[in-house]
């Protein structure tokens, strides 16, 4: 049995500190002046206006910028701190002004005036790779970290691809039934709940103090100091609390700009984004366009397959952290299924959109959308039918998976039964429309423990370890906790989890992907045994772990969900969302079930809901009455049902569990509206007037 | 201008703005539980409760307060202990920017007749939350309402 969450009494009485509750002495205000066009010239700025408010203390453009340091990424350095000459989405900063108030900041960058010449706009990523469209970055390999070349193709941020094309075809050619259809999924956002905030503290010494909504901070260091210059050593991230990440929180956000601004004032600089500029200038999740093949022969095996998706990347590449500047969601399409030959590409290209990065599964919400409809749609068009499909082709113990990989386990029968035998609870409104439908998620995963930390004797018997990584929520630092209280016997009052300064520990690669519980509890187990055995004079261990151990292996999940739509009007209920997760030893059973319940939400809003509704280079969904998120009485009855026994990973024998249910769920309700109305959905969020039109006209939609 | 009100159960006299936004007085009273959110009263991260209903303090004037009964979650943490109690034990909440104003929502429950869960969901649906699922936050609610 374990205890109750380390952060529960903090965060219920409102005592945690989240960034922007950090108060400094001598703070001052940062607010942005952004564009208000997707693409342009910038001819003039005229910040005269501002500068004269009272309680402003500078305005400052590009040219202001220290040291000409002024491109920044998390990869590819390619995102300007301040526009150069030039804007490439809404939203690009283009001017800052530094006030004694966060009022009087927002209303002096009001005043700022800028004339452009406008330029074409790049909405849509089908549009940026024509022969003829306007360039977003006139020569896009020159950016450090860049990944394309001269000879990469318009307006490219990268490809990645996996199999043999010419062999997909063939294999295509000779299939008996082929599905051939193309499938779109919207802009997103994380939807945390807390705006992206920050504050930095320069000092004339050359030191540099940062607070910052960021979850991988010795990534956050070592930009800030390639950006500027400066001393690793100097420069400090402190800790903080997340007010939610859902990858958000990976980007360096607007520390390079406050750290710029702090040199040049000579005092701490706090920005806190209004959540409608969150919504306008952070790094959402990409839209996309995949278009996929799948062919079976006569008893339904699948053949071959090709899968080619079209991402839109926004403005910038800079928020892919990767060394693919893709996402591995996407090429990771097929993990699930035995596929003779499997042919994926994945092309992110540059538009005049907002910029996108990584949103919980990078690439995978919109590929298990597009592929777990593609073979719903086959296997009810070849008449063998949409489960049986499934459980002839999902890999089973000793196959090796299209990316000639083999796990210590395939689990996806296992759980597509499990989440059809749960019993069903919730009644159909009377008149309307029943359907079920059903999606299956696979991810691989590995235990990379590239982190550090120390444990330390406290007063009265205490254990304090001391850890690199802030909480994002997932409760990460309770299962450090609770591995020390397994691991030494002591009870958790005795047991202090914190996040220590960047200086204070050697390295870590950030939260997220489930790393915490996989990776860094390699190096909590380590420490926990050099603890048992060290002297008693002693009072401190530390340890720097690099390497993996185990797998590879993967975890699943499938989804089954239960719909009804009024035929009147193509209203459509989700009733009820039944979740089977492959699992091997649960931690923290609380915060486990939490994962995948937030997780079915997260799905269930990108499905029906979530929609940056980006048109025309403009995203117009920008505050939460527009941008909706699912609430308590929107959503589905949720059910869970734990596939147990499964071969983990890492010290505690453990599955990742953060991403599984988020990724299935835009296709089991798309497969579940086919089953009650006839009417294929092909295009994310799922609307009622889409399926009205669809039931009226007996098309596709 | 002078404004007068009772705060977390203490008669309060603040010097402010009247057209100040209640999110950005309280916090500036090191209240910090109180969390900006959206900003546009659809998250309820900024939930207070005034005259014992819950109100989106980021569209509140501070003017409007004025002779009114005004709890924070620092107030009300210090005078329903069995309600944040509830939430810890639940473990309502993961990364918690919004449980202060799931907890504030939820404590001027008593007074609106709500019981049954769907009820709770219904009066709930004005705070989001990212993490959970809502699954631990409502059954915080159910045990808080079944013990009073």
């Amino acid at each position: 049995m374990s205890e109750r969450r380390i952060d529960a009494v903090a965060k219920a009485t409102g005592a945690a500190k989240y960034t922007a509750d950090v108060v400094l002495e001598g703070t001052t205000f940062a607010a942005v002046k952004r564009s208000d066009l997707p693409s342009a010239l910038i001819e003039e700025i005229d910040i005269s206006p501002a500068k004269e408010v009272d309680g402003v203390l500078g305005v400052f453009t590009a040219k202001d910028l220290p040291g000409g340091a002024n491109l920044y990424g998390r990869r590819v350095f390619d995102v300007p701190i301040l526009a150069d000459g030039r804007v490439r989405r809404v939203g690009d900063p283009i001017a800052a002004v530094v006030a004694t108030s966060r009022e009087i900041a927002e209303a002096a960058a009001e005043l700022i005036e800028v004339t452009y010449k406008e330029l074409t706009t790049v909405a849509t990523a089908r549009e940026a790779i024509q022969p003829d469209s306007p360039l977003i970055h006139d020569r896009p390999w020159e950016y450090a970290g860049a990944v394309v070349t001269p000879d990469s193709g318009r307006n490219i941020q990268s490809v990645d691809s996996h199999g043999s094309r010419e062999a997909a075809e063939s294999a295509l050619r000779n299939a008996v039934h082929v599905i051939d259809e193309t499938y779109f999924t919207p802009g997103d956002h994380q939807g945390y709940i807390e705006p992206q905030a920050c504050i930095a503290d320069y000092h004339a010494d050359g030191s540099l103090n940062v607070w910052n909504t960021n979850k991988s901070p010795y990534r956050l260091r070592d930009v800030l100091s390639s950006v500027f210059g400066l001393d690793p050593k100097k420069v400090e991230i402190m800790p903080t609390v997340l007010g939610g990440d859902f990858g958000g929180k990976g980007s360096p956000g607007d520390a390079p700009l406050c750290t710029a601004l702090s040199i040049l004032v000579g005092r701490p600089v706090k920005m806190v984004l209004r959540y409608s500029d969150d919504l306008l200038s952070t790094d959402g999740r990409h839209s996309s366009e995949i278009r996929v093949r799948l062919g079976i022969d006569a008893s339904g095996k699948l053949v071959g397959g090709i899968a080619e998706a079209l991402l839109d990347g926004g403005a910038y590449a800079g928020f892919k952290p990767v060394n693919t500047v893709n996402l591995h969601g996407i090429v990771d399409a097929a993990i699930a299924y035995r596929i003779p030959e499997f042919f994926v590409e994945s092309k992110i290209v540059y538009t005049n959109n907002q910029p996108k990065g990584h949103m919980r599964a990078p690439g995978s919400p919109q590929a298990a959308f597009a592929f777990e409809s593609a073979l719903d749609e086959l296997g009810r068009r070849s008449g063998i039918g949409p489960i049986k499909i499934r459980e002839l082709n999902l890999l089973s113990d000793g196959d090796v998976n299209p990316y000639g990989s083999v796990w210590l386990e395939y689990r996806g029968k296992e759980v597509l039964s499990l989440a059809m035998s749960q019993p069903k609870s919730v009644d159909v409104p009377e008149g309307w429309l029943h359907g079920e439908g059903v999606a299956i998620y696979a991810r691989s995963m590995a235990a990379v423990p590239k982190t550090s930390l120390r444990l330390r004797r406290g007063e009265n018997g205490k254990v304090i370890a001391e850890v690199p990584i802030p909480e994002n929520g997932a409760g990460g630092q309770t299962v450090v906790r609770e591995m020390i209280r397994t691991g030494l016997g002591i009870s958790a009052d005795k047991i202090e989890v914190n996040q220590v300064s960047t200086s204070l520990l050697p390295t870590d690669a950030g939260v997220g992907g489930s790393r915490v519980s996989l990776g860094v509890t390699v190096a909590v187990a380590n420490a926990i045994k050099l603890w048992k055995e060290m002297p008693a004079d002693q009072e401190v261990v530390e340890i720097t772990t690099d390497e993996g151990s185990d797998g590879p292996s993967g975890a699943y999940s499938a989804q089954l969900a239960r719909v009804a739509v009024d035929p009147m009007t193509g209203q459509l209920k989700v009733l009820e969302l039944i979740s089977a997760v492959d699992v091997a030893e649960i931690v923290n059973p609380k915060a486990h079930q939490m994962q995948i319940d937030g997780g079915a939400v997260m799905g269930f809003g990108f499905a029906v809901m979530e929609d940056l509704l980006e048109e025309g280079g403009q995203p117009w969904a920008l505050s939460m009455g527009e941008f909706k998120l699912p609430n308590v009485a929107d959503i589905p009855k949720l059910t869970t049902a734990l596939l147990r026994g499964g071969k983990g990973v890492g010290p505690n024998n453990i599955k990742a569990v953060g991403e599984l249910t988020n990724c299935p769920t835009g296709a089991a309700i798309a497969n579940a509206v086919e089953d009650a109305t006839g009417v294929r959905i092909r295009r994310l969020p799922i609307r009622a007037e889409t399926i009205y039109w669809g039931m009226k006209e007996g098309s596709a939609k | 201008m002078k404004i007068n009100f009772s705060l977390n159960g203490k008669g309060t006299e603040l010097d402010v703005d009247p057209m100040s936004l209640a999110l950005d007085v309280i916090r500036g009273l090191s209240l910090t539980g109180t969390k900006e959110g959206c900003g546009v009263g659809v998250c309820g991260a900024c939930t207070i409760m005034v005259n014992g209903a819950p109100v989106s303090s980021c569209i509140c004037l501070v003017g409007t307060l004025v002779d009114k009964d005004v709890w924070t979650i620092e107030g009300l943490a210090e005078k329903m202990p069995e309600l944040i109690d509830s939430f810890v034990e639940n473990e309502g909440m993961q990364c918690g920017i919004c449980t202060p104003g799931q907890i504030v929502a939820a404590a001027s429950i008593d007074s609106a007749g709500v019981s049954t869960s769907e009820e709770i969901r219904k009066y709930m649906a004005g705070n989001l939350c990212r993490c959970t699922g809502y699954q631990t936050i409502v059954s915080a609610v159910e045990d808080h309402l079944a013990v009073n």
